[in-house]
């Protein structure tokens, strides 16, 4: 009991990153396995690329990662997409298939579908393995789909809006686990 | 073309809150496509899941999972946040409800030296936005920035990597400016309010890193049949 202020006050001195040594939190003690009774609540969730940051208005991406793909539906997720695809007079056929590919918003794999058709949505488009690969060029697949004549032959294209004029053949991906290249 | 009247009021919004905010410097923080589509998640970058991806892995009975978190990171000190559990989830009986989970945590260390732990795949012991650490089932620990597990069974990975996904997103913003982040520099409008992708595009996100989690395993580990036109659905969580 000489020194009883002496923690406490090597904490205020020393630098930032020494403030967390400092700590007597015990859930800081370096351990993987986070209490096993603690309930976790969702505050963020992805499943197919450009659903919420494309579709969805700002102020519904809160609702997007708040909720689970089983209330998908009854949330109104197809008629949000709708809503986007009306916004552009991209017509019924383009509106209801997206809604119908992507609601719920789950990535969909058909394993045993042969590995070369993997690719984001090939599952509706040519019965393929779809999922969505490292190399998928997902922006230019969402926009041809939605301002091209894709899903709908007799759609107006907009030509300035199906492709964003960058493609994934600017990376090289590795094509070993974990398939993805080294930081910058 | 007929924009929301939402945007529009926006774009003249931005355009008057562009004047004066010119630090686009360097390093500073930028914001990408998932990435950054809360406030929330404006606020705490590693809550950010930024891409989901599943392809067959490195034989024809085996698929890679991965997800990409906390883009766009400048530079190589990243970290994952201690205190939130990142869920990758698989439906196999097609209802939309996760059947099995790999839940992904992570030690309060730093860099290179911060260590992982895998569990699953496991059945959750809830379902839906709650959820509870799994109590069984396979544990695969290791170190970030490194491969842990078995290149015939589960293989996982967790570490800073670039962040694969390509967008002009600086020109999304402009045509879309509703989906802009609420801060940081690209909550600026920083063209004129567009109409149009530009030629050439321009890879935004090449120079940034994310912090990823990747795991491989025996396709039929994941599904509930073998039948050719068996399917299941993935997606990722990340809960506090």
């Amino acid at each position: 009991m000489r020194f009883p202020f002496l923690p406490r006050t090597l904490c205020v001195a020393l630098a930032l990153p020494l403030l967390a040594a400092c700590s007597d939190d015990a859930t800081d003690g370096g351990s993987t396995s986070p209490n096993v009774a603690r309930t976790f609540n969702q505050v963020e969730r992805l499943g197919n690329p450009l659903v919420s940051e494309v579709f969805f208005m700002k102020r519904d991406h809160g609702l997007h990662n708040s909720t689970a793909p089983a209330t998908d539906v009854v949330n109104g997720f197809g008629d949000k997409i709708k809503a986007f695809t009306n916004a552009f007079n991209r017509g019924p056929v383009i509106a209801n298939t997206l809604a119908a590919v992507l609601v719920p918003d789950m990535l969909l794999v058909y394993p045993n579908r042969a590995g070369n058709t993997a690719g984001w949505l090939s599952w509706a488009l040519a019965a393929g393995y779809g999922g969505r690969t490292i190399k998928d060029d997902v922006v230019d697949a969402g926009l041809t789909a939605i301002f091209g004549k894709l899903l709908d032959p007799s759609a107006t294209v907009l030509p300035g809006l199906t492709s964003d004029n960058i493609s994934t053949s600017t990376r090289t991906y590795p094509t070993t686990f974990p398939y993805l290249e080294a930081a910058r | 073309m007929p924009l929301p009247s939402l945007s529009r009021r926006t774009v003249r919004s931005l355009a008057a809150l562009s004047v004066g905010v010119a630090a686009l410097a360097v390093g500073q923080r930028v914001y990408a496509s998932d990435h950054m589509d809360t406030p929330e998640t404006e606020l705490n970058p590693r809550m950010d899941i930024n891409d989901v991806y599943a392809f067959p892995g490195a034989s024809a009975d085996r698929i890679a999972l991965v997800v990409t978190t906390s883009s766009p990171i400048a530079g190589q000190n990243a970290s994952f946040d201690p205190n939130l559990l990142y869920q990758i989830k698989v439906d196999n009986t097609g209802d939309a409800v996760e059947d099995l989970v790999f839940q992904v945590t992570f030690d309060a260390g730093v860099g290179a030296a911060q260590r992982y732990s895998v569990r699953g795949p496991v059945a959750p012991a809830m379902t839906g936005t709650k959820t509870m650490l799994a109590t069984g089932g396979t544990v695969i620990t290791g170190t970030v920035g490194s491969t842990a597990g078995s290149a015939t069974g589960i293989q996982v990975f967790a570490g800073l990597r670039a962040d694969p996904f390509v967008i002009d997103l600086e020109q999304f913003f402009n045509i879309i400016p509703d989906r802009r982040p609420s801060t940081g520099p690209l909550a600026a409008q920083s063209g004129p309010p567009a109409t149009s992708f530009r030629m050439p595009g321009v890879d935004f996100l090449k120079p940034f890193n994310a912090l990823a989690i990747a795991i491989e395993l025996p396709k039929s580990a994941l599904q509930s049949s073998t039948a050719a036109d068996a399917k299941f659905g993935v997606w990722s969580t990340i809960s506090r």
